[in-house]
């Protein structure tokens, strides 16, 4: 299961924050492909995740992400052309069907490449939390919150695990019988099984006094270096992001004709992400003693 | 307060759309502070009492409940699991599903934060159970990354944590090889005996939980059938139920020899005592080679290494001939199932060559991966049916079959179609209670006498000397002892049967050191 994000203890300093900081900081890169259209601040805060995922040792982890993100990004990129005809630079002349004209216009194809450039920045960024963050962390922050919403994502993602092992194993035994079975079986019986690894689980936390739980006690602890040097960056790019967009940088028309801003504040703004988002991991200060699983 | 940590009063319960009661009629009492086991062969009820006295039963699973059972005072018809999780903690059979959080710390905190306890006394409670149960190592470990007999002392450590005055166990050491089980059996007895921890224990194999208990009830269709000590129980065991008697109890029933001895060390006792110890034991010529038309599986050389991981299997050589009945042995981690699925090519070996003579069955460890259909009949044929002993059972739901005959069926599953010249068993008899046990081996031995190569991957000693003509024991990913079953067996402290620490090898089944005791005896040593 390549494509299911795995927390490991790792020595760094967004492994080090705590889950909340560390989480924020994932978001405020999110955040900047939330607000932003520009392909060049998009670009950064691309840049700026994969830096900061390298940063954190979860590089090779992260990159995985672009296996599901970029086919979907492509699929908007090209989706959007097809189905939105707006847009005055006319590229192909695609005459009528259906009912409707399916012209392909330069403004609708661009949309399309930056909407999937913004869905790849939002999937990276929430893939690097999901490998660099403690998901146990950051259910306690949440269950302060929303104490059986956040223990019933924890029940979800106890068995993400369970059910990927459940899975490879009717796999094996499959491949064990002298027939192979249909797939339609096979997916048929794994349903079926999850449902009982379910039941086994939930029984579980019912057995740990679930029923009972109210909300946990609030830990207050020190900030840590690393908390007040991820936060500060995680701060810092969301405080940039929403000024830029009050401020009017980044701005993209797309129509009914494309125009891009192109100046010295984009390319600060793309600058400053990048930096802020590589800065937690810069300097003597982010290095940590190795922790291992 | 009540002086009884546990009060049963005629309490009964049934499943919902069960035909007939899981519990009938249970009635006892249990101190605080005391060590029960709890007997039975499977399907006796063992585990619905467990789930019972935790409130699972009658709250999460729902049923019809009646009479009273009481835990630490509290009705368990009136408190759910959350209520009596104060009193009692409980570990059931499976230890990946009794862990539910992502990391080791954040399990061991999560029934304290359930408790509302704050998070200096958590943060306390949690190092000083981590270290009482030798778990500290792990607390910054993820829970998907231990291995089986780790998760367990894991889930061991979540239900201790708040420390309650009860500690309900299902199967614990089913999954475990014998150093492991009997490790856990140690701290038990050590929790029991410092914290004062009343233990209740589900387990088929006894033998390994008797020399700590003061108490024995065993269950047969969902009544109790014995309350009593654990020398009163094997004695009735001896006489009434044979399957629930330990090797030793049984050994001295055989001999003729009164009473059954609890534990080796008294085993050895009596029989010093009564001038009846045999010679300790002269090794067996290991099985002779075949040739090599005979071989039904080969392997030179193979090499199983992860990538950026540990080296599982080194350079094995291992020479599988038709008819052998092999049985593959080792700790937890020591490469016998990666062995048994590179045999059958469901594993690439990284190196080294593997030969096969014809088709190779692998039964792995969880048969209930095989069945996949809503009716057993669709999985296999009649012949095959009658043969796994589930003859007018082929309208079942193979969900409703009990894990013994899951197990037959799925083995049928993967010996239909042509003739199997190997058969590869991993971990059948897992849970399993003697009778079955018996069974297995039966079928396992026609399948040998047929001309297939049966092996058996298992840590059960006793399974392993009733059934095998050869062991080969697996430490580090290699074979570091290939012989008969008295040499390897024989000798060992951890990997050798009761009847052989007993008899000091000279005997490693309880019919075998029955024999010897009794031309002992009639050579009128006594």
């Amino acid at each position: 299961m390549t494509l299911v994000p795995v927390y490991r203890r790792r020595p760094s300093a967004l492994h080090s924050a705590r889950a909340g900081v560390s989480a924020s900081f994932c978001c405020a890169l999110a955040l900047v492909g939330a607000l932003y259209q520009h392909p060049l601040v998009l670009g950064a805060a691309l840049a700026g995740t994969l830096l900061a995922a390298a940063g954190a040792g979860v590089g090779r982890e992260t990159l995985r992400s672009l296996r599901l993100a970029l086919p979907l990004a492509l699929l908007v990129a090209l989706v959007n052309p097809v189905v939105y005809q707006a847009g005055d630079t006319l590229l192909v002349r695609g005459g009528e069907a259906l009912g409707r004209r399916w012209d392909i216009t330069l403004e609708a194809t661009v949309a399309g490449g930056l909407a999937g450039l913004r869905v790849m920045v939002l999937i990276v960024a929430f893939w690097l939390m999901s490998v660099a963050v403690d998901p146990d962390a950051l259910l306690r922050v949440f269950r302060r919150v929303s104490y059986r919403s956040a223990l019933t994502a924890s029940l979800a993602t106890r068995l993400v695990p369970v059910l990927a092992r459940d899975a490879s194993r009717m796999s094996d035994a499959a491949r064990c019988r002298p027939v192979a079975p249909g797939r339609l079986a096979v997916t048929r019986s794994a349903l079926a099984g999850s449902l009982d690894r379910a039941v086994d689980v939930a029984a579980a936390l019912e057995l740990r006094g679930y029923a009972l739980a109210g909300r946990p006690a609030r830990r207050r602890l020190p900030h840590s270096r690393q908390d007040l040097r991820v936060g500060a960056c995680a701060l810092s790019i969301a405080l940039i992001a929403m000024a830029g967009r009050v401020a009017g940088a980044g701005e993209v028309d797309l129509y009914p004709r494309l125009e891009l801003a192109a100046g010295v504040a984009e390319a600060l703004l793309a600058g400053a992400i990048v930096a802020l988002a590589c800065a937690p991991f810069a300097g003597r200060g982010a290095r940590m003693g190795v922790a291992r699983d | 307060m009540t002086d009884r940590i546990v009060r049963a009063d005629r309490f009964c319960f049934t499943y919902p759309e069960a035909p007939a009661p899981s519990l009938t009629d249970i009635s006892f009492t249990l101190e605080p502070g005391s060590f029960t086991v709890l007997a039975g062969l499977s399907g006796s009820g063992k585990s619905t009492l467990l789930r019972a006295l935790c409130g699972l039963v009658p709250h999460f699973h729902g049923g019809d409940a009646s009479g009273d059972l009481q835990v630490a005072g509290m009705s368990v018809r009136e408190h759910g699991p959350g209520e009596l999780a104060a009193a009692c903690g409980t570990v059931l059979q499976d230890p990946e599903t009794q862990v539910v959080m992502g990391g080791v710390r954040a399990e061991l905190e999560l029934p304290l934060e359930h408790g509302g306890e704050p998070p200096g006394a958590v943060a306390c409670a949690v190092e000083e159970t981590a270290l009482a149960l030798g778990i500290a190592h792990l607390l910054d470990r993820r829970t998907d990354t231990l291995s089986g007999g780790e998760l367990q002392r894991v889930a061991l450590a979540a239900a201790m944590v708040r420390r309650p005055a009860l500690l309900l166990l299902d199967e614990p050491t089913s999954q475990l090889d014998p150093v492991a089980g009997d490790e856990l059996v140690w701290m038990l007895r050590r929790l029991n005996e410092e914290w004062g921890t009343a233990v209740v224990v589900a387990e088929h194999r006894t033998e390994r939980c008797l020399p700590a208990a003061d108490r024995v009830l065993a269950l047969a269709g969902g009544e109790l059938v014995c309350d009593a000590p654990p020398s009163d129980f094997l004695a009735w065991a001896s006489a009434s139920v044979p399957p629930l008697a330990t090797p030793a109890a049984r050994l001295f029933s055989l001999a003729g020899l009164s009473p059954p001895p609890a534990t080796v060390r008294e085993a050895r006792a009596a029989l010093r005592g009564a001038s009846l110890a045999p010679s300790p034991a002269r090794a067996e010529a290991a099985p002779r080679r075949r040739t090599r038309s005979d071989l039904a599986v080969r392997l030179r050389g193979v090499w199983v290494e992860i990538a950026d991981g540990p080296v599982i299997l080194r350079a094995v050589d291992l020479d599988l001939a038709s008819g052998e009945r092999v049985v593959l042995m080792g700790r937890n981690g020591a490469g016998k199932s990666t062995l048994l699925r590179v045999a059958k090519g469901l594993s690439e070996a990284t190196r080294g060559r593997v030969e096969r003579a014809g088709h190779v069955a692998l039964l792995l460890q969880n048969p209930g991966d095989y069945l996949l259909h809503e009716h057993a009949e669709e999985e296999v044929g009649p012949g095959a049916l009658l043969r796994a002993g589930l003859a007018g059972r082929g309208r079942s739901n193979p969900r409703d079959l009990s894990g013994g005959e899951r197990q037959r069926l799925a083995l049928e599953v993967v010996l239909s179609g042509s003739g199997s010249r190997a058969v590869l068993l991993d971990e059948p008899t897992r849970g399993m209670d003697r009778a079955y046990k018996e069974d297995l081996a039966s079928r396992c031995r026609d399948l040998a006498s047929g001309g297939a190569a049966v092996v058996v991957a298992t840590h059960d000693t006793e399974f392993a000397a009733g059934f095998a003509d050869r062991v080969v024991l697996l430490a580090g990913g290699a074979p570091v002892a290939d012989a008969s079953p008295t040499e390897v067996l024989g000798g060992g402290w951890h990997f050798s049967t009761d009847v052989a620490r007993i008899t000091d090898g000279a005997a490693l089944t309880p019919e075998a050191g029955a024999g010897l005791l009794r031309a002992r005896l009639e050579e009128g040593v006594l």
